[in-house]
């Protein structure tokens, strides 16, 4: 498969370290609160949700231990009545108890029930029906509902078809008493006779419904949490929106809960909201149901907001961190990259400061040895070049132009024939002083005094050499002499001045040379009105060392480099030049006094060259 | 670089930004409706009314339903125009998110809902609809369709095509009118024998009912449309030994109403359901507030109860309110 290779490039290109570090630090420090804080999230709620879950089972139980209690505290009275001799014989078939004993056995099993419900605040009545048609009730004058037949209700029915086992009801509206309509939970349960096999009758207990919807209303859930209780058949026993679920106003899972065993719950999720269920059976078949709504449970809002504020603090106050952190990570490279562009700029004096003993203290240490060995390398070459170019000069110097030597024997020679001792004479002892001047290899310095007399006598040859064409003057300064200057400094301008300026002139040339003080500097002059130079020369003689003017000594520019390498750059030669009216070098040096020796004991240069 | 950083910076600033904002709603998206306070102002407050507090159970189950804080008030007597006037004063002072009520046909109550719906609260009326200029959302029993269930009882239980009187409250109630209306509607284009005003009279219904028992030819069915009118007619009944054969037909539902239900004085009842009634009013407001589309009228259903189907699970709730 062919794939179109291309270099990685990062979606911020970073261009600092720092940045780097601080992205990555940044990277790292969000992903891992970003992580942590959503662990924790899901944590806490799942924690929550456990939590809620098991008090709500606990609720649950305690809401089905107390209904359960209140059962068998009826199926106590129950059990009572059933071995109450009084309520056997009253509501036994056998005609033992004529009608006129009956008062007092309905008194006494009256004042039974009566003390019975006198501590039991949760009982609404109790009351015990004969299948003879006797019945007693707690209360001393029982009328019945003469609309509400006994075989129509539902706990009569049942009890009788259970057959002695005690029958609990759904709630419903108590009618048999006349002008009383009570919601009540029944218990019934059908009396044996002394035989245990017949039946003589039904007890019935009556439970207060206030009792288990304070029970359910009162338990808290949660904002819209609630508790319901459904019997085995899935009818509804206590829901605080019964109302709403007959009119189908709304719907509740009751499928679910009949199917759920006890002691388990499970999760609904509809437009009502997600809400568990939990479930617990009671003894007698009904099932006592939590709801709780997921929005209750994890209802600790302001806990979780103030978690996430503190979350969005950290993440500010670490990313701030890694950001001065990074800072000063790259504090140390950055001054070593400030003193790596000093030395790029050519300052090798710099020294980088060695802080910490790391990785990055070790780079600048490393560093400052490689600039002190750049800077040695570099001024062992600047001494070999310089060095070089002294031999080179003094080689130069030492080989005087031999065709200025044969010219000069030549008009010796010629000169004897004519004669002339006097003039040859004066221009052999020049030619002499000429030669010792430049046979004096050692001082690189000379006296300006010196360099004046070598040049007067060079003239002197020259001027006899060419005597109706050169004349010259020479104005020095007394100040100026007793200073240093290169040796052979002006010599190569005054041969160029005869050999380009004059020579070729058809009249008298002359030339002018002097010396003065200017400030804190010396200058020579060099003046001649010969032919003078066209700009384009003038520009040749700039380019180094080669053309014409080498061949005929010492290059102008090498005598500009040698004046640069040893007094430094500001110093130098500046060349004027018109063509047919003449040129004027100008040559300036510092003032060297002779009194200082200086120049003899070092060949470096005095002013450090600076990058 | 210094662009560069700032740049960073301002990408992980909005990287924590977005992170927290989806928290937060993940967080917060479920607490709509909570903090929301409705106000429902009954007609009475009076816990011997058994219709009122129905009305209000049902508003408390919807409150708690929604999370939504709520608060009753109401006068003492059903018909105080003066304390309703000052208890929604009250109400719309306290500045709730809606105010649910159940109010008295009256031209000042009708211009003082006005304002509270200028104020900017929402206004959902119950039980007795009202005209005003901007309709507010409406919750009440259909009492037509109540109308139309007891004629059709009439119609079908009646022994033989007979004529249906109706005792009614009276002339300018608008509930009574509606009933009736519906009466008429299900009763066959002859089987209409008349409506007689008695007021709050049970004595005057006494009366009034034994005239009609007296015509010729003989009436079929009285409607009751109040509860004096129902008891005023069951005596007459009883007293003519006509209980059975003229049927007995009441409207709403209370424990004299029952008895009479029982021993079979009365043959039918049509029950309202308060409960359902208050329950959709405070919803309706909730829904409302959440900009939720919903009907501007919402009818509560009415059921026939009889002396069969009293004591089934769903009319014992409605019949016997629990206490």
């Amino acid at each position: 498969m062919f794939m179109e290779s291309r270099p990685f490039r990062p979606l911020f290109p970073l261009k600092s370290i720092q940045s780097s570090i601080a992205f990555a630090f940044s990277c790292l420090i969000l992903i891992a609160i970003a992580a942590t804080s959503l662990i924790g999230y899901r944590l806490s709620v799942a924690a929550v949700e456990n939590n809620s879950k098991a008090y709500i089972a606990e609720v649950i139980n305690q809401v089905n231990t107390n209904i359960q209690s209140y059962v068998d505290n009826m199926e106590n009275i129950s059990l009572l009545a059933m071995t109450n001799k009084d309520v056997k014989y009253y509501i036994s078939s056998n005609s033992f108890i004529g009608s006129g004993e009956r008062r007092p056995y309905e008194k006494r099993i009256s004042d039974l029930f009566q003390s019975i419900l006198y501590t039991r605040k949760d009982i609404a009545s109790i009351m015990v029906f004969g299948y003879n048609g006797r019945f007693v009730s707690d209360r001393r004058i029982t009328t019945l509902n003469p609309n509400a037949r006994l075989e129509d209700q539902a706990w009569y029915r049942n009890a009788k078809r259970a057959g002695g086992k005690s029958v609990i009801s759904a709630p419903h509206v108590q009618n048999v008493i006349q002008n009383e309509y009570r919601w009540v939970v029944s218990l019934s349960r059908e009396l044996k006779n002394v035989d245990g096999l017949t039946a003589d009758g039904i007890f019935l207990v009556d439970l207060n419904l206030n009792v288990i919807n304070d029970l359910c209303s009162g338990i808290d859930l949660g904002r819209k949490g609630y508790v319901f209780i459904v019997d085995e058949d899935g009818n509804l026993v206590y829901h605080p929106q019964q109302q709403l679920l007959y009119s189908n106003l709304r719907s509740e899972k009751i499928e679910e809960v009949k199917r759920a065993a006890s002691g388990t719950s499970f999760a609904a999720d509809d437009a009502e909201g997600k809400r568990f269920y939990s479930v617990k059976e009671t003894s007698f078949g009904w099932k006592i149901v939590g709801v709780a709504y997921e929005d209750d449970l994890i209802g600790y809002k302001s806990t979780l907001g103030n978690t996430i504020l503190i979350t969005v603090g950290a993440v500010a106050v670490s990313l701030l961190v890694s950001v001065v952190l990074s800072h000063r990570l790259s504090r140390p490279i950055r001054n070593l990259q400030k003193k790596m562009r000093m030395v790029e700029k050519g300052n090798f004096d710099v020294q980088a400061e060695v802080m910490q003993m790391n990785e990055i203290g070790q780079l600048a240490r490393t560093f400052n040895m490689m600039v002190g060995q750049i800077k040695n390398l570099m001024s062992e070459i600047i001494d070999t070049q310089e060095n070089k170019r002294k031999s080179e000069l003094q080689a130069l110097q030492a080989q005087i132009n031999p065709h200025f030597l044969y010219n000069t024997l030549d008009s010796i020679v010629w000169m004897a024939e004519q004669k002339r001792h006097e003039e040859v004479v004066r221009m052999t002892s020049a030619l002499a002083k000429l030669f010792r001047a430049s046979i004096t290899k050692d001082q690189e310095l000379i006296p300006v005094r010196v360099e004046l007399e070598h040049i007067r006598n060079y003239l002197l040859i020259q001027q006899m050499r060419y005597r109706d064409k050169l004349d010259y003057r020479l104005e020095f300064e007394d100040s100026v002499l007793n200073y240093k200057t290169l040796k052979i400094l002006l010599q190569p301008f005054v041969e160029n001045a005869i050999y380009h300026g004059i020579r070729n002139k058809p009249d008298i040339g002359t030339i002018a040379i002097r010396g003065m003080e200017k400030d804190d500097r010396i200058v020579f002059e060099i003046e001649d009105d010969g032919l003078g130079m066209t700009e384009e020369q003038l520009e040749r003689i700039g380019e180094a060392g080669d053309g014409e003017f080498r061949s005929k000594g010492i290059g102008i520019a090498n005598v500009d480099e040698r004046i640069r390498l040893y007094f430094g750059p500001s110093y130098g030669i500046k060349i004027q030049s018109e063509l047919a009216v003449g040129t004027l070098v100008t040559i300036a040096i510092p003032k060297l006094p002779l009194e200082a020796e200086v120049c003899k004991t070092t060949t470096a240069p005095i002013v450090p060259i600076e990058g | 670089m210094r662009v560069q950083r700032f740049t960073i910076g301002l990408a992980l600033a909005l990287i924590a930004a977005a992170m927290f904002a989806v928290f937060y709603f993940n967080l917060y998206r479920v607490g709509q409706g909570s903090g929301r306070t409705v106000v429902v102002l009954l007609k009475t407050t009076n816990v011997r009314s058994d219709f009122w507090q129905g009305v209000k159970g049902g508003a408390a189950a919807a409150a708690k339903e929604a999370g939504a804080k709520l608060e009753v008030l109401g006068p003492l007597q059903e018909t105080d125009t003066e304390a309703q006037l000052a208890l929604l004063e009250e109400a719309m002072a306290s500045g709730p998110d809606a105010i649910v009520v159940a109010p008295i046909n009256d031209d000042r109550v009708v211009r003082l809902l006005g304002r509270i719906q200028a104020a900017g609260i929402e206004l959902v009326v119950m039980d007795t609809p009202l005209r005003m200029a901007r309709q507010p959302i409406t919750v009440s029993g259909n009492h037509r369709e109540a109308g139309r269930q007891a004629g059709e009882f009439a119609e079908t239980h009646a022994a033989g095509p007979s004529k249906v009187a109706v005792l009614s409250d009276y002339e300018g109630s608008g509930v009574s009118a509606e009933r009736e209306k519906g009466i008429k509607e299900a009763l066959a284009p002859d089987g209409y024998a008349g409506t007689t005003y008695i007021g709050d009279s049970e004595e005057r219904a006494y009366e009034k009912a034994k005239e009609l028992l007296a015509r010729k030819p003989p009436v079929g069915a009285i409607m009751a449309l109040n509860e004096p009118a129902a008891l005023g007619a069951a005596k007459a009944l009883k007293e003519s030994n006509r209980t059975g054969a003229v049927r007995l037909i009441a409207f709403d539902s209370s424990i004299f109403l029952i008895k009479l239900l029982e021993d079979g004085s009365l043959d039918a009842m049509i029950v309202q359901r308060p409960f359902n009634m208050g329950y959709l009013g405070v919803i309706n407001a909730l829904r409302r507030l959440d900009r939720r589309e919903l009907d501007r009228e919402t009818y509560i259903d009415t059921i026939v109860v009889t002396k069969d189907s009293m004591y089934s699970p769903e009319n014992q709730k409605l019949l016997f309110p629990f206490k």
